[in-house]
Parts: C-alpha cells; sequence; structure tokens
C-alpha cells in the first residue's frame, strides 16, 4: 500500500555518531528533500570529559596535562596559551631562548595538524594517496619533536616561565633537513591534489562562508581566512616571539572550501619560514624563568590569553581567587564558534557536500565538547 | 581607535561601569559591567561596531552568578570584557535568568546553551534552549560550585 | 542449549584450527576513533607502521561487516549505548581491542568527582586485549593485534604450529 505524502517531503537521515567522515563522534541530523539538505542539526557531547570540571579540581600544574587532551592535534598551542596566561597572573617572563624554543615547537605541531587535516579531508573525499604522503611526512615531523619533548601527539611540554629541555644540535640539522625535505614534498601536494579535476570540480564553489556570517558567528582560523579576512593572532595581537619573525597571513577571496584548503597549505609554508627564522636567530640564554615558585598561587584576577592554534583562536580565560587551584578556567575552542555556522552553510547542499564542509571547517570534536 | 568608539557607543546605553583595561596584565582593553538586561542592547551596539563574540561563559560566585561576555574585532585590537551579574534567585521566577544575544549574534546560540547546561542558567528568548554537552536527560548542572568537589586534592 | 558470543555451536576440530588461522591473519577493524588514541590508530595504518601486513588494515566503517572493535578514546556516558549497539550489530566472531588509558578504566579523566564518563570499556563491553598508554604508540598498537592473533588462534606467534604453554 503506497501513499503519496504530498504534505511530507522531507525524511530525517543521521550522519554519526560513529561515521568515517565527521572526524570523531560528531553527529548531524539531517532533514532532505531528496538529495539536498533543508536542515542540519550538529549533536555534540559525545566527547564530553569535563574538563572545565576537572580544572575547578586541581591546582595549576595538575591541569596542564589536559590541555594536550582538549586539541590533541595541536597541543603545544593550547600548553602555549595555559602556560601565557597563568604566567600573566603569576607575573613571570619566559626567557628569550625559551620563547624561540616554544615557537619551534609550536609551528612544528602546527605543521603536523594541517597534514593530519589534509590527509584525513582527502579520505574523506574519496581520495587514498594523500593521506600516505601527509602521514608520511608527518611520521619525520615526530620524530623530531618525539626527540625533544618526549611524546607524539599529546603534548605536555611548556612549564610556567619557559621549557623543561634545550633543543641539541641533532634537532637542529634534523629540522633543516625537514624543511627541506617538506618543500620539495609540497610539488607532489599541488600536483596530486590542488590541481586535480575531481577535487577542484568537489570543492569550488561549495559551502560559502560571507563577512557578515563570520563576524556573527565569530569565526576564526584558516575557515575564516579562507573568506577574505586577514585576522591571525599571531599578527594581530603578537605574542611570545612572533614579532621578531617576518611571515604573511594567506587569505582566500571567495570563502569557499576550495579556498579554506588553499590556505592551510599555504600556511604550513609560512610555517616553515617561521621555523627556519627562529633557527638562524636562536639566542643563547637560558631557556626557564628563574625563581618559579613550587606551589603557584597567583594573584586574584581574571586574565584571558588568546593564541592561534592550527584550528582558529584558543582562549584561555582564567579566574583566580589567589589559591593553589583554579577558581574557574574556560577554554574558548575555535572550532565551537567554527562548526556552529554548520546548519546555516549547509542548507540546500548535497549530503557529499556536506562531507566537504565540514571536512573543510576542520573541527577536532574532543576540544568542542571539553 | 575602536576603543574610543566603543566607548561612546556604550555611553549612551547608561551602564554600570565602562573602563579602560590592563591589557598587560589581564588581555583586556575595555572593561564594562552591565545588567544581565542591557545584554542585547550592549551585543547590538558591539555589533554595529563590526566586533565579534570570542566567548560567552559564566562563573558561579557562590551567592550569584557572572555572565562574562567577551567580544574582540577582525580589523584593530580591541578585547572588550562585559561582565553582567546575575542573582540565583529572583521573587518572580526561581532559577536564574538573562535575556538572549542570539538574535544579535546567531554565534552565541551555543554558548548559551552550554551556559545552560552546565550552569542552569536559562536564557529567555532563546530559539532552542535544550543541553548541549551533557545527555538530554541528565538532571544536574556540572559547574556549580556545590556539585560533587574532591576532598583535599593538593 | 546456550551458546555465549564467539563460542560455535559445532566443532570441526582441525577444520576450526584452519579458521580460527583465517580470521586471526585477516581481521577487519571498525573505524571507531572517539578521542586523541584515534590519531595514533590511524598512523598505525599507514606507512610507516603499516598495519595492512598483518592482515588488519581494512578499516570498514559499517559494524556489520568488522570483526575487530578498536576502541581508541574516552567512551563518554553519552556515547556509551551507541558503543554498546555497534558492539550488537557486529557479527560474531568479534574481538575487541581497547587502546589507551582512557578505553581501559577511564584514564586522565578518572577521578572521584567525574560525571562523564564510563571509566573503561569493559564495564559496557567485553574486551581481549588492552593497550596501556596515553596515547600508547603505533608499534603498541601493532603488538597488540599480533596478541590477539596469538588468543584466536592459540598458537605461539613465531612458530604457528606450537602450542602456547600457559
Amino acid at each position: 500500500m503506497i501513499e503519496l505524502g504530498i504534505e511530507e517531503k522531507t525524511y530525517t537521515l543521521n550522519l554519526g555518531p560513529q561515521h568515517p567522515s565527521t572526524h570523531g563522534v560528531l553527529r548531524v541530523v539531517l532533514e532532505m528533500d531528496g538529495e539536498y539538505i533543508t536542515k542540519a542539526e550538529p549533536v555534540i557531547g559525545y566527547g564530553h570529559r569535563g574538563h572545565e570540571h576537572m580544572a575547578e579540581n586541581r591546582n595549576y600544574q595538575q591541569f596542564l596535562p589536559n590541555m594536550g587532551r582538549v586539541d590533541y592535534l595541536h597541543a603545544l598551542a593550547y600548553n602555549q596559551g595555559y602556560c601565557m596566561a597563568v604566567e600573566k597572573l603569576l607575573g613571570l617572563t619566559v626567557p628569550e631562548r625559551g620563547e624561540f624554543i616554544r615557537v619551534i615547537l609550536s609551528e612544528l605541531n602546527r605543521i603536523s595538524s594541517h597534514l593530519v587535516w589534509i590527509g584525513a579531508y582527502l579520505l574523506d573525499l574519496g581520495a587514498f594517496t594523500p593521506i600516505l604522503y601527509a602521514f608520511d611526512d608527518r611520521e619525520n615531523l615526530l620524530d623530531l619533536l618525539d626527540r625533544i619533548t618526549g611524546s607524539r601527539l599529546t603534548y605536555c611540554f611548556y612549564r610556567f616561565g619557559g621549557v623543561p629541555r634545550d633543543l641539541d644540535e641533532e634537532f637542529i640539522t634534523g629540522t633543516r633537513a625537514f624543511i627541506k625535505r617538506l618543500r620539495s614534498r609540497f610539488r607532489d601536494y599541488e600536483s596530486l591534489v590542488t590541481k586535480n579535476v575531481i577535487f577542484i570540480n568537489r570543492t569550488r564553489g561549495v559551502g560559502l562562508i560571507t563577512r557578515d556570517q563570520a563576524v556573527k558567528y565569530g569565526l576564526t582560523g584558516p575557515t575564516l581566512r579562507g573568506s577574505g579576512i586577514a585576522y591571525d593572532i599571531r599578527k594581530s595581537e603578537p605574542y611570545s616571539a612572533y614579532p621578531a619573525f617576518d611571515f604573511q597571513i594567506p587569505i582566500g577571496d571567495k570563502g569557499d572550501v576550495f579556498d579554506r584548503y588553499l590556505v592551510r597549505i599555504l600556511e604550513m609554508e609560512q610555517s616553515l619560514r617561521i621555523i627556519e627564522q627562529a633557527l638562524n636567530q636562536l639566542p643563547n640564554g637560558p631557556i626557564m624563568a628563574d625563581k618559579v615558585p613550587k606551589r603557584l598561587k597567583p594573584a586574584a584576577g581574571e586574565v584571558y590569553q588568546a593564541v592561534e592554534s592550527a584550528r582558529g583562536e584558543f582562549g584561555c580565560y582564567i579566574v583566580s581567587q589567589g589559591d593553589l587551584k583554579p577558581y574557574r578556567i574556560k577554554l574558548r575552542v575555535p572550532s565551537f564558534g567554527n562548526l556552529s555556522i554548520l546548519p546555516e552553510v549547509a542548507v540546500d547542499t548535497l549530503v557529499a557536500d556536506l562531507v566537504a564542509i565540514l571536512g573543510s571547517v576542520d573541527v577536532v570534536i574532543p576540544e568542542i565538547d571539553r | 581607535m575602536l576603543k574610543d568608539k566603543l566607548k561612546t557607543a556604550l555611553a549612551s546605553l547608561n551602564l554600570a561601569q565602562v573602563s579602560d583595561g590592563d591589557y598587560a596584565r589581564t588581555g583586556y582593553h575595555l572593561e564594562v559591567a552591565a545588567g544581565p538586561g542591557q545584554m542585547p542592547a550592549v551585543a547590538q551596539a558591539m555589533l554595529d561596531q563590526g566586533c565579534f563574540l570570542e566567548s560567552l561563559t559564566a562563573v558561579d560566585l557562590r551567592e550569584s552568578f557572572t555572565l562574562v561576555y567577551h567580544f574582540a574585532s577582525f580589523d584593530e585590537l580591541c578585547r572588550t570584557v562585559v561582565h553582567a551579574s546575575l542573582t540565583k534567585e529572583t521573587k518572580e521566577a526561581k532559577g536564574a535568568q538573562a535575556p538572549t544575544i542570539s538574535l544579535v549574534y546567531p554565534g552565541a546560540d551555543w554558548y548559551e546553551r552550554e551556559v545552560y547546561d552546565l550552569f542552569g542558567i536559562k536564557f529567555a528568548g532563546h530559539p532552542n534552549l535544550k543541553r548541549l554537552l551533557l545527555p538530554e536527560d541528565a538532571d544536574f548542572h556540572p559547574l556549580l560550585k556545590d556539585f560533587g568537589a574532591e576532598p583535599g586534592n593538593d | 542449549m546456550e551458546a555465549k558470543t564467539g563460542d560455535p555451536l559445532i566443532r570441526l576440530g582441525l577444520l576450526e584450527e584452519a579458521l580460527n588461522l583465517a580470521r586471526a591473519n585477516s581481521l577487519w577493524p571498525l573505524t571507531f576513533g572517539l578521542a586523541c588514541c584515534a590519531i595514533e590508530m590511524m598512523a598505525a595504518g599507514m606507512a610507516r607502521f603499516d598495519l595492512d601486513r598483518f592482515g588488519a588494515g581494512v578499516f570498514r566503517p559499517s559494524p556489520r561487516q568488522a570483526d575487530l572493535m578498536l576502541v581508541a578514546g574516552t567512551i563518554s556516558k553519552k556515547m556509551g549505548p551507541a558503543v554498546v549497539r555497534l558492539y550488537e550489530q557486529m557479527p560474531a566472531p568479534k574481538w575487541v581491542i581497547a587502546i589507551g588509558n582512557c578505553a581501559i578504566s577511564g584514564g586522565p579523566f578518572n577521578y572521584p568527582s567525574q560525571y562523564a564518563i564510563v571509566p573503561g570499556a569493559d564495564l559496557i563491553i567485553p574486551v581481549d586485549v588492552y593497550i596501556p598508554g596515553c596515547p600508547p604508540r603505533p608499534e603498541a598498537i601493532i603488538e597488540a593485534i599480533l596478541m590477539l592473533e596469538e588468543k584466536i588462534t592459540k598458537r605461539g606467534r613465531l612458530r604457528k604450529f606450537r602450542d602456547v604453554k600457559g
């Protein structure tokens, strides 16, 4: 018995939380009219681990490892944001060599995050070769980071006042060799992906984000810069050793998925430039501030520290009441705002385009869910 | 200068405090204190000057809540923080309530849902005030100060 | 007649051993990355730490086609029912490897007033191999696959025709 439902033209399709293309445990409830999406509602919270509650029950040093788990792909930026916020409350200054080391490691981590994104994104779009190339480059990079920090993924390397270990000669020569190698690999990425007809057809003109939407939703990072707005904390609100380096902020012009992809590729090149300059200008000196107290009791007050992570602006908001434990820590994560634009951008697209758009926003779900 | 333009725009709203922040110590250029009911007007004034909503959160101060809004701008470095103090219970309504700013800033939609989820603060006029992070049938608000604190972890 | 999940109803002797050898050398994992450990699981499947040479490189998105569930990451209480449902959707014989401290016991997120996670995958589904680490290196994931092969075939790794003692 077939009834022609004339009023009810949409049906509900559930994407996730276990899905190869949702980059973690994200659930998107779609209402579809045939192949076209009329409504897309992300349901999050499947990765909620209670970081902010843990912050209130830990002292400052004990909370430091959590920062690596919030966004595990660019953990060093989160380490840096948190350490800088607490250093502001304590009034500590990190010595110059410590700042340079922080920048070098953080930029290497940014490259590794973008490599994972390229690989996983192209895997979502159906291409299997780029992920092998990207992860191979990433393994070379992780050998360098592993040597200094001891971890491959969830780093907990920065300390309040500086860094605990210095760079050695082998790291520096290894990094220079890596920079040379990655630059030659960019040619491969360009011919394999950027000039690929299928890729261009799937990404050009898809998922347009306007400036007005960017302001209203508070977008940051490459998602924002693809739409032509040159807002990067490293240039707009310089911190650490970034003022000493000369680098550009790549921006797109149309605001579609292809522009966001290109911004990330060009950002990797700019990160290599920063690392090169930092290695050339690396000053001698201590790597850790002297007189860092063992029991940290920051002054009462509040502080907001913003750093640029691979996904956008990470803001660490700490309210301290002068105790050993923070009173409140709020982690302002870029993926939260970036994902909230999905319901608006996904209307009237195909499901395949939804996958392309969702991937181009580069979300890390445990960061959104904290 | 964006800071002066913001000060002029906010001066007409009759707010409790609009003052310069100590950037080196706190990271704010402008510190504003407002009542929760004035927030939609403040948000509209910030949007008219081209600022985006950086973050929206709440702090449980045991006797009251403070809603904390951070605004920044893409074009010029100027971070504004707005503190809105909220009483926990009023004579009219049980449980804290504040008007929503999600009609001005659609991005605030999820932030306000998160604050509702973690603190129990309701936002009047919010189009879709459901829990965001915890399961839909959860019956507690974890970031309240009287929710299961750990004894002596030093 | 009652049968536990994974126990065959009919025993076929030598044929069963051959079947177990085939199953062990061709495990099809389910893509089930929940958090940080998922990236190490992906790295284990990629060029340097190739899982494909052990037969376990064919990651299936659908649980109906998979026989190995790699729980990689923290299971939140909201996600718990989904994990159980996916496990039930997998056809027998099936195995579970818990990757990382979060899947073993809740890991760094297990503390007295934790309200949001399930402290350990084995509270909701039966686990065969545990890999400690936060996150464990891809080599550890490969070791776990080999250990699971030993468990399935009940034979030592190097000499597949020799019984494992003890």
